[in-house]
């Protein structure tokens, strides 16, 4: 089975990481417990390390240096775009115009417009805010389940991965923020697996190559603990298994990993995984009867999986993962609550605007935005997040829009509830209307079709995936196919994280199929006069697919 | 000395504009929580500050600040590109820069100048430059060829190339190749939107000018280390032949050191750890309180 130093590394970084999480997560009760003053020094430490930057000498804001309380008043709410210039300078640079500190990688997720994001990761950063944050939730999760570390088979870890990175801005890796390669310094994120041949570079990029080596390795192991940050991707593990399973008894049977050398045969393991697929509707825990917890968002629409999870994880106990994007972190569990968790109040500087406020509106016209300070919200309301992170990206309205669940000492205990000019998500991709818009746009216009209606919504499913329905002059089953095929490689063009959804098979190929003209037009219609007359207009972008069963007769 | 019993420093990446005859220039700064030492760093006629991420916080790491200035119309500092200005011009920005050094780290604290390439040209000029005063402990020349255009020009060709007015660009011939051999920085040195590629004749002129002042010198250099150092081999450097001047320069008093590549930026090979280290040691012993 090739060197063991990963069992090693796994050894040696065992009790080491027990403390780095046990402190991370110390430090965030202790800072819970004192918010007020948390906030206060986290404002202070990014007024120091930004103020002597270009960006904000240039604009005068190094003057909030001798006057925290004056952060607001002096600091425009900014959109990711309107940081674009700025960025592109720090890019040059790396580092010294956002803020005072080098920039190891940039953070590359979907933007709203199609191109990628640009997100600075400095030494910072990950010293004082990103790397304390992976330490504090794994802290919790040893706190509540220990047995997580008992072997080096305990914990399958697919919330990171290290993949050699080959795209760069000017110089510097260009990455997503879940993949950890290469270890920046000796503070990174550095968990017992890191060197677990399954984790590691010499496993397959693709999703399903890395996903079956993983199985390989731990099929047969008292595995104990699986970690997402997507329900949809413990779900399709066990797909995978059922799928590849023939596969997997082969290489048990000859002691190999898809053909090649591996290790002892394993005929014991090999006739029990025979059984479990002989089952049929066989579950995770049939296959490790070893697994004792589960891992991945759980509030708001990853809820919506919680049926699909404990059908395939009976008896299986769970706990959540932040609430985080790759701008920051917002919440961190500190127990096993499913619903809400606290403001993760140690993580950035945290501001609020209602969520019925037009945040981007008012952007655009320079009008007044008031925000709340966490102290100032009330539970059973939504919120706009405004955060002003480490990283230099001052007072960033992302659009996401947080619930505030309950006030527990002081703290809001939030949940994330939806993002501003969405269409859907079903497993992260986060589609917007722009995004899906111009896939159809410029699938149409690659058709020689011109402009038409159509309406598009989600479908769920085992595996769920888009529909749209279109207008054509000629509508017919070819005509679908090839738009089908169109519209999900410009969507998988347009957006890089339904594009990683779809090659891991966590969804399904979109859908077109063609109408005549005029037909939408008439179904809008008819919709009018069932509905509010007043108020119902063509909307394209649909909450569910019902509109597909009543315009689609071919 | 360097502590290794430690986290990693949480270093502190700035950019400093100094206003100066008229124009902006960039003073890049990567300096520890304390600082044990610092290196005022002279980039080549290609590069500027943007190229060291990654040396500039290894350095810092070790306690060292690294002051990079972005010459006149490189990198990010503003004037004309692919231009170099007068000999007094070039003198009196590094002059200006490194008296704005040697103010921020304090008198106590050993400043090593390190050149690298046509920066360690630079460099050798501005030490034997009358109107440069400030204090320092040490210098390297790092793949620097000394007196190039001396050694590879005639008297005549030397003579025309100083009385050339011309603004026509003359394309330094540079290949990313020549630099390293790692794929990763050679991209980067192709797409670099910072990077000046070509100069006009008459700079041509400056540079010999900026020669004349170390070949021809008319001040003694004061007594410090001073180290030359270098790959094994260097594709565009002849090291017989700077060799030959950096010991004449310092009246035999340097070193010589070479690192275990073949390439010309060392920064861009796997040296750039043993560089940094070696180059950090160095600044940080000369401190003026060690010597007994």
């Amino acid at each position: 089975m090739g060197s063991l130093h990963w069992k090693d590394h796994w050894n040696t970084r065992r009790d080491p990481f027990t403390t780095e999480c046990r402190d991370g997560r110390e430090n965030l009760l202790t800072d819970l417990k004192d918010p007020k003053a948390t906030q206060q020094r986290v404002l202070a430490d990014i007024i120091d390390i930004c103020a002597d930057s270009l960006h904000w000498k240039e604009r005068g804001y190094d003057r909030v240096a001798t006057d925290p309380e004056s952060f607001r008043s002096v600091l425009p709410v900014m959109r990711y775009s309107d940081f674009s210039d700025e960025i592109d300078r720090e890019a040059r640079t790396k580092g010294g115009v956002l803020s005072c500190s080098p920039v190891l990688r940039w953070l590359k997720t979907s933007g709203t417009t199609g191109t990628p994001k640009r997100v600075p990761y400095t030494l910072h950063w990950l010293l004082t805010y990103r790397i304390p944050a992976m330490q504090a939730m794994w802290g919790t999760y040893l706190e509540y389940h220990p047995e997580i570390l008992a072997g080096p088979y305990a914990t399958l870890d697919t919330q990171t991965v290290r993949e050699v990175v080959d795209d760069y801005l000017h110089g510097v890796r260009y990455q997503a923020v879940s993949n950890r390669y290469p270890q920046i310094n000796s503070r990174d994120w550095n968990p017992p697996w890191a060197e677990s041949p399954w984790f590691g570079i010499e496993a397959p990029s693709s999703h399903s190559g890395r996903m079956y080596h993983r199985i390989r390795h731990l099929v047969g192991q008292e595995l104990q603990f699986i970690s997402a940050i997507n329900p949809s991707t413990i779900l399709a593990l066990r797909d995978l298994v059922a799928e590849h399973g023939p596969a997997l008894v082969r290489d048990l049977r000859a002691g190999t990993l898809e053909g090649r050398p591996f290790g002892e045969p394993d005929h014991e393991t090999a006739q029990h995984l025979e059984k479990v697929l002989a089952m049929g509707a066989f579950t995770l825990t049939d296959v490790w009867p070893s697994l004792k917890l589960y891992s991945c968002w759980l509030s708001a629409s990853a809820g919506l999986y919680q049926s699909k999870l404990d059908a395939v994880l009976p008896g299986v106990r769970r706990m959540p993962f932040m609430s985080c994007g790759t701008e920051g972190v917002t919440t961190i569990p500190v127990d096993d609550s499913a619903d809400s968790q606290p403001l993760a109040i140690n993580q950035a500087f945290f501001e609020f605007v209602p969520a019925d406020v037009p945040v981007d509106e008012l952007i655009a016209s320079g009008g007044r935005i008031d925000t709340l300070l966490f102290d100032e919200l009330e539970a059973g309301r939504d919120y706009s997040l405004i955060m002003t992170q480490g990283n230099g990206l001052y007072r960033l309205w992302s659009g996401d829009i947080y619930r505030v669940d309950r006030i527990v000492d002081g703290v809001p205990w939030i949940h994330f509830v939806n993002r501003f000019g969405i269409f859907h998500s079903f497993t992260g991709e986060k589609i917007t209307e722009a995004q899906f818009s111009q896939a159809i746009e410029n699938t149409r216009e690659a058709h020689g079709l011109g402009n038409g209606l159509y309406l598009a919504g989600p479908q769920w499913a085992e595996v769920p995936y888009y529909v749209v329905v279109s207008e054509t002059d000629d509508p017919r089953p070819e005509l679908d196919s090839a738009l089908s095929d169109a519209v999900d490689r410009e969507l998988q063009e347009i957006n890089i994280e339904y594009a990683s959804k779809r090659d891991s098979g966590r969804l399904r190929p979109l859908r077109v199929f063609t109408v005549p003209t005029d037909a939408i037009a008439a179904y809008t219609e008819s919709r009018r006069h069932a509905t509010n007359a007043t108020q119902y207009k063509y909307k394209p972008f649909q909450q569910d697919a019902d509109f597909v069963t009543d315009l689609v007769s071919h | 000395m360097i502590d290794t019993k430690r986290p990693p420093e949480d270093v502190r990446r700035e950019i400093v504009m100094l206003p100066h005859d008229g124009e902006e220039l960039a003073l890049h700064i990567w300096r520890p929580q304390e600082i044990k030492g610092a290196i005022f760093y002279f980039h080549g006629l290609q590069s500027h500050a943007g190229w060291l991420w990654e040396v500039g916080p290894q350095f810092a790491d070790n306690g060292i600040a690294l002051f990079v200035l972005d010459r006149r119309g490189s990198g990010i500092s503003t004037g004309a590109r692919s231009e170099i200005p007068g000999v007094e011009t070039v003198i009196a920005d590094y002059v200006t820069a490194i008296e704005h050094t040697r103010r921020t780290i304090g008198d106590g604290v050993p400043l090593s100048l390190f050149g690298h390439c046509l920066g360690g040209s630079f460099l050798a000029a501005l030490l034997h430059h009358p109107d440069f005063t400030t204090r320092y402990d040490s210098a390297v020349f790092c793949s620097t060829w000394l007196g190039r255009l001396h050694a590879l020009l005639g008297e005549e060709e030397r003579a025309a190339l100083a009385a050339e007015q011309s603004e026509e660009l003359w394309d330094a011939g540079l290949k990313a190749t020549d630099f390293t051999d790692n794929p990763g920085y050679q991209h980067f040195i192709d797409t670099d939107v910072l990077a000046v590629r070509e100069l006009t004749r008459r700079s041509r002129a400056t540079l010999l000018g900026l020669e004349r002042l170390y070949l021809e010198p008319q001040r003694e250099l004061p007594v410090v280390p001073y180290v030359f150092a270098s790959g094994l081999t260097d594709p565009i450097v002849n090291l017989d032949a700077t060799h030959r001047v950096f010991t004449e320069m310092v009246s035999g008093r340097g070193t010589i050191i070479k690192f275990p590549t073949a390439e010309h930026y060392l920064f861009y090979t796997e040296a750039r750890r043993s560089v940094v280290d070696w180059a950090s040691a160095f600044a940080i012993l000369q401190d003026p309180d060690r010597h007994v």
